[in-house]
């Protein structure tokens, strides 16, 4: 039942994601994303391997039913899904995936999932956002873009993992 | 085990890495112009570097192969400036054979000394022209300054001569242009030194005469200078042996002369 729920739910995360690109564009310099949040809220015990391919086909997926470029999604959240395992463990301690705990803020406290959540956002965007700009954007553009758009997203994210674990 | 376990997982893991990383450019490159050529430029600069890389490391392994060319290539160099030095130094030789004015019925050739001994009574000196250069044995070397010794046998390329400072030869001299004829030998003491033998004792010699050859050999050209009287000494109460200073400098000397007598097998005939 808890499965459903969770199948459930990360597939209304992808709609909305969708639609975030489709009909919710901010603005040049802010970009929104829940897909680092999807790719953190895997099961703790999740290895890096399947992380990534879910990542890939994350992104996949994202790019296939919205308007982007196909691909720079995947391109960006394969890295978010290869380093999540060390961020867990970095941020929340060996202990959450030697005991088999699931994350939750309630639990681990905001802070820990903000941080958490910030670095997934910054390799995301980090990488999507060198792609999208394909050496065409000068360097501090695309810093204010980077900034902004992980600012924005890292609460965001928070608020997304609330919803998978409260 | 565990370690290896590990090492193979983090390796399965960084490949899978890449593969979708590269499935993910793939895609982002078909879709997207801009992405498009950003990636070839990025992928033509890696290219490039990464080429550049191997030139440079296989530069850098084959300098071995480029130092043996060049180090043969030096080698060959080395061998037409050698060649060059030796064609000015018989053109010099000849001009100083000119200047001595060395009887023509001689037939010389210059040559530089490859081996000398000078440290025993049996001296030998070892000269870099052979049978191929026309030397043949019995043919004397010479400087301008003096007599040198003799060609005792020829190889195609090399000559073996017995040095004058070897007690077996003996050159036959004059004392000044016209004066007293007798052999003259090294006497084993000094390489600068010779002695006159077999002078009579009714005749005195002066001190400071010049010693020349006399020209009564086959072997060697008359009139070259030999050295300087030095004094004489009375031998067993019977005959007197004068002492020579000879004008050669036989621990400097290295370009030499070979005269050959034409003559000599004819005149030799005759001798008979």
């Amino acid at each position: 039942m808890k499965n459903y729920r969770f199948i459930l739910i990360y597939i209304v995360m992808v709609v909305v994601q969708v639609l975030l690109v489709n009909f919710f564009p901010l603005s040049r310099y802010l970009l929104v994303s829940v897909l680092p949040a999807l790719i953190l809220v895997l099961p703790v015990d999740t290895r890096a391997i399947p992380a990534m391919l879910v990542s890939f086909a994350l992104g996949f997926a994202v790019d296939f039913f919205s308007n982007g470029m196909l691909g720079i999604s995947s391109l960006a959240l394969v890295p978010a899904g290869l380093v999540r395992g060390a961020v867990i463990d970095g941020v929340f301690g060996d202990e959450l995936s030697s005991r088999g705990d699931e994350l939750s803020v309630q639990r681990l406290g905001v802070p820990k999932m903000v941080l958490a959540s910030l670095i997934l956002c910054s390799v995301y965007f980090l990488v999507y956002i060198w792609a999208d700009s394909a050496g065409t954007v000068p360097f501090w553009p695309a810093a204010l873009r980077f900034a902004l758009s992980v600012l924005v997203s890292t609460p965001v994210c928070v608020f997304t993992v609330r919803f998978f674990r409260p | 085990m565990a370690r290896a376990g590990k090492f193979y997982l983090g390796l399965v893991t960084a490949v899978i890495f890449v593969l979708l990383e590269v499935a993910a450019v793939a895609l982002l490159k078909r879709s997207s112009t801009l992405q498009n050529i950003w990636i070839n430029r990025i992928s033509h600069s890696v290219m490039a570097t990464t080429w550049g890389s191997f030139t440079k490391v296989r530069n850098y392994f084959g300098l071995r192969e480029q130092n043996e060319i060049l180090a043969g290539r030096n080698y060959e160099l080395f061998k037409e400036l050698q060649h060059y030095k030796e064609l000015e130094k018989s053109v010099q030789a000849m001009a100083r054979l000119d200047s001595a004015r060395l009887p023509s019925r001689f037939n010389y050739i210059p040559a530089e000394i490859t081996a000398m001994g000078t440290n025993s009574r049996h001296n030998y000196i070892i000269l870099d022209k052979g049978s191929e250069h026309g030397v043949k044995p019995q043919s004397a070397i010479i400087t301008p300054n003096g007599v040198v010794g003799m060609i005792y046998a020829v190889d195609r390329r090399y000559s073996y001569g017995l040095s004058f400072l070897n007690e077996k030869v003996s050159v036959s001299a004059r004392i000044g242009r016209e004066g007293l004829v007798a052999p003259l030998s090294w006497d084993g003491q000094g390489s600068d030194r010779a002695i006159l033998k077999d002078i009579p004792l009714h005749l005195t010699v002066a001190e400071g005469d010049t010693v020349r050859t006399s020209g009564i050999s086959a072997v060697y050209p008359p009139d070259i200078p030999i050295g300087v009287t030095t004094g004489s000494r009375l031998i067993d109460g019977a005959v007197n042996v004068v002492d020579v200073k000879l004008f050669v400098d036989f621990a400097s000397l290295r370009y030499v002369i070979i005269a050959e007598n034409p003559d000599r097998t004819t005149i030799e005939k005759m001798e008979r």
